[in-house]
């Protein structure tokens, strides 16, 4: 039943005018044993995807991963090579502590950090985690959803939004939506409406829908092919003899 | 914390330029302005104390010509030297890419001036290798840029190297294509038409849709035509008009009801009830030729007398066209409004506004 509430929310997305969706399964740590599975192929969902109103192009399927981190050992996931998250297109960590976000921030591997909105922040933001983030090309993410359910959630949405705001002077945003239903879903430019409540200006609000995406999509991409560099270096006196040094990390992704 | 209760209370930013001028004047610019907005989708004409279609219109109405759709054309076809050769250079050519959005797609249009515009994003640009400039609303990092290309340069010939090159470009590297919109006007002599250029199963010739309807019982405002900004009491300024226009074009009820919650607009004093208007709404791909025609007509409806002070004729561009007036870049923030209006007096003074959104420049 999750294809079939699938394919009646891919029909309304493209009538409200996206032309890139994803799709998130989130994995929480704090029950045991959770094992992170393969994602679903998007073309076994949907047979044929539908064209974007407006446009002569089809909807894009992505698919995400969403870990909700609230033990530093839970990050040990992310660092293992064999396991299914590279299959997966972005992935996004939720961070539930104050030292967890700045690891987050600055030493994981992810494309996204959630920002919690349903609840008041357990911590506040600091400039150099986050002024870290935005170097990395990592993009902070704000759901709307819950503000569209519930009154309380939306004082706490619009008050860390703010709150990071100030400090990342709305840079680095994304603003997406958890919806599971399709009623849940707002329009593009709504949404970039909705930015400027948070306190964008309204280009970064756009930006917010349109191309912060579009470069949190390229992050994810360089993130699963780019493994390391590996540069060969002459040795002078031995002529015949190579040497090879594997450089550290990959060079910094510029979206 | 009041920065963005400030941004809040401002409208995303929009331009409206009001000028005056005499239909009959020798100087008046109001054909060169209709000229250098290219692409125009629909027309509306609203004459108050009209009950029905005025004799002068019928015939510009039904002279209206057809426009083409030439689906999945790549846009090096535009630049084979027999379509520049019987459509560019004789007579006025325009091509739009239809179903594209400007914010997040390619765009392609071909100007009457014989210039192509590509608007391609960053992606596009850097396989494509071409020369062209980064959009003027693109922000720090550009993400949209503008390839303008001369069809009817003396360098742009078969065998030139920029040829060779813009063809290798669009054919080799990145092909582009797209679905156009298609007119030519040719004042003349008639040659070969678009119709028997391309292949019947690509192309498809539309007529553009025409509808009437009368609105009863409508509070118009009174306007003098030397005063732009309105007089109190006696007439209303040209930014209450054009709001009252916009308003009634589509279809917003003008009576402020208690118990309507979907607007509380009311028409501007000083205003009159007229009995009955006519609108006419013209959808399609339309040429500036043709409206200029119309505007003719409409100048010799007041050729006898007439009980109507006024009327309107509105053209809007398209929204996702990437050029709004002769090569001003146009651009989609939250619309893409580019449009004019014409108010027409019984003295054959008019007003002209013309209106962009927040991705534009000043137009001309």
């Amino acid at each position: 039943d999750t294809s079939l509430v699938s394919s009646y929310s891919e029909e309304f997305t493209v009538k409200v005018g996206y032309s890139a969706v994803a799709l998130n399964h989130i994995v929480d740590f704090k029950e045991k044993k959770q094992e992170i599975a393969k994602p679903v192929s998007p073309s076994e969902l949907f047979p044929s995807l539908p064209i974007v109103q407006g446009t002569s192009k089809r909807l894009k399927v992505l698919t995400r991963l969403t870990l909700v981190v609230s033990d530093p050992s839970h990050c040990n996931l992310l660092r293992s090579t064999s396991t299914n998250i590279r299959l997966y297109d972005i992935i996004a960590v939720f961070p539930k502590t104050e030292k967890l976000f700045h690891i987050a921030c600055t030493t994981l591997d992810v494309d996204l950090v959630c920002i919690n909105v349903t609840e008041k922040l357990p911590f506040y933001f600091r400039r150099p985690p986050v002024n870290m983030a935005i170097d990395r090309g990592i993009y902070f993410e704000l759901l709307y959803t819950p503000a569209i359910k519930d009154s309380t959630m939306r004082r706490y949405t619009i008050s860390n939004a703010i709150s990071l705001m100030q400090i990342c002077k709305g840079k680095n945003i994304v603003i997406s939506s958890a919806a599971e239903r399709p009623l849940e879903l707002r329009g593009p430019y709504d949404v970039a409406n909705l930015g400027l409540l948070f306190g964008l200006s309204e280009g970064e609000a756009k930006a917010a829908v349109s191309t912060n995406c579009r470069a949190t999509i390229l992050h994810g991409e360089t993130r699963k092919s780019a493994c390391g560099v590996v540069y060969t270096v002459k040795k002078l006196h031995k002529i015949e003899e190579e040497e090879t040094v594997p450089a550290c990390k990959k060079a910094k992704t510029q979206a | 914390m009041s920065a963005p209760l400030r941004r809040l209370q401002q409208a995303p930013r929009h331009l409206l330029v009001c000028e005056k001028g005499h239909a009959r004047h020798a100087r008046s610019r109001h054909e060169a302005h209709v000229r250098d907005h290219a692409y125009n989708c629909r027309v509306s004409v609203l004459i108050p104390e009209c009950g029905m279609l005025p004799q002068v219109l019928k015939s510009a109405v039904a002279d209206l010509g057809e426009y083409y759709v030439v689906r999945g054309l790549p846009v090096h076809q535009l630049l084979d030297l027999e379509f520049i050769e019987c459509f560019v250079r004789k007579g006025s050519c325009y091509a739009l890419a239809y179903n594209t959005r400007i914010d997040q797609d390619n765009t392609a249009a071909l100007l009457p001036t014989g210039k192509l515009i590509l608007s391609v994003d960053k992606d596009t640009y850097e396989e494509l290798g071409l020369q062209g400039h980064p959009s003027r609303y693109s922000g720090k990092k550009p993400m949209r840029y503008i390839i303008t290309i001369d069809l009817t340069d003396s360098n742009f010939h078969p065998d030139g190297k920029k040829h060779k090159r813009v063809l290798w470009a669009l054919k080799e590297k990145k092909p582009l294509e797209f679905d156009f919109l298609l007119a030519w006007y040719n004042s003349g002599a008639e040659g070969s038409t678009l119709m028997s250029y391309f292949p019947k199963n690509q192309i498809q010739a539309l007529k553009p849709k025409v509808t009437f309807s009368t609105l009863r019982d409508l509070q118009c405002p009174v306007l003098q035509s030397n005063e732009l900004e309105g007089k109190p009491e006696e007439s209303c300024s040209t930014e209450e008009l054009f709001e009252w226009l916009g308003a009634v074009l589509n279809q917003v009820n003008l009576d402020n009801v208690s118990s309507s919650f979907l607007s509380t607009y009311c028409c501007p004093q000083p205003n009159t009830v007229v009995d009955q208007a006519f609108l006419c709404t013209i959808t399609g791909f339309i040429i500036p030729e043709k409206i200029i025609q119309l505007l003719e007509q409409l100048c010799c409806y007041f050729s006898e007398p007439k009980l109507a002070q006024w009327l309107t004729l509105t053209v809007h561009g398209f929204a996702d066209s990437p050029v709004s007036w002769r090569e001003n870049e146009h651009g989609f923030h939250k619309g893409g409004e580019n449009l004019y209006n014409f108010v027409i007096f019984r003295n054959l003074d008019y007003w002209l506004q013309m209106a962009l959104g927040t991705n534009d420049d000043c137009p001309p």
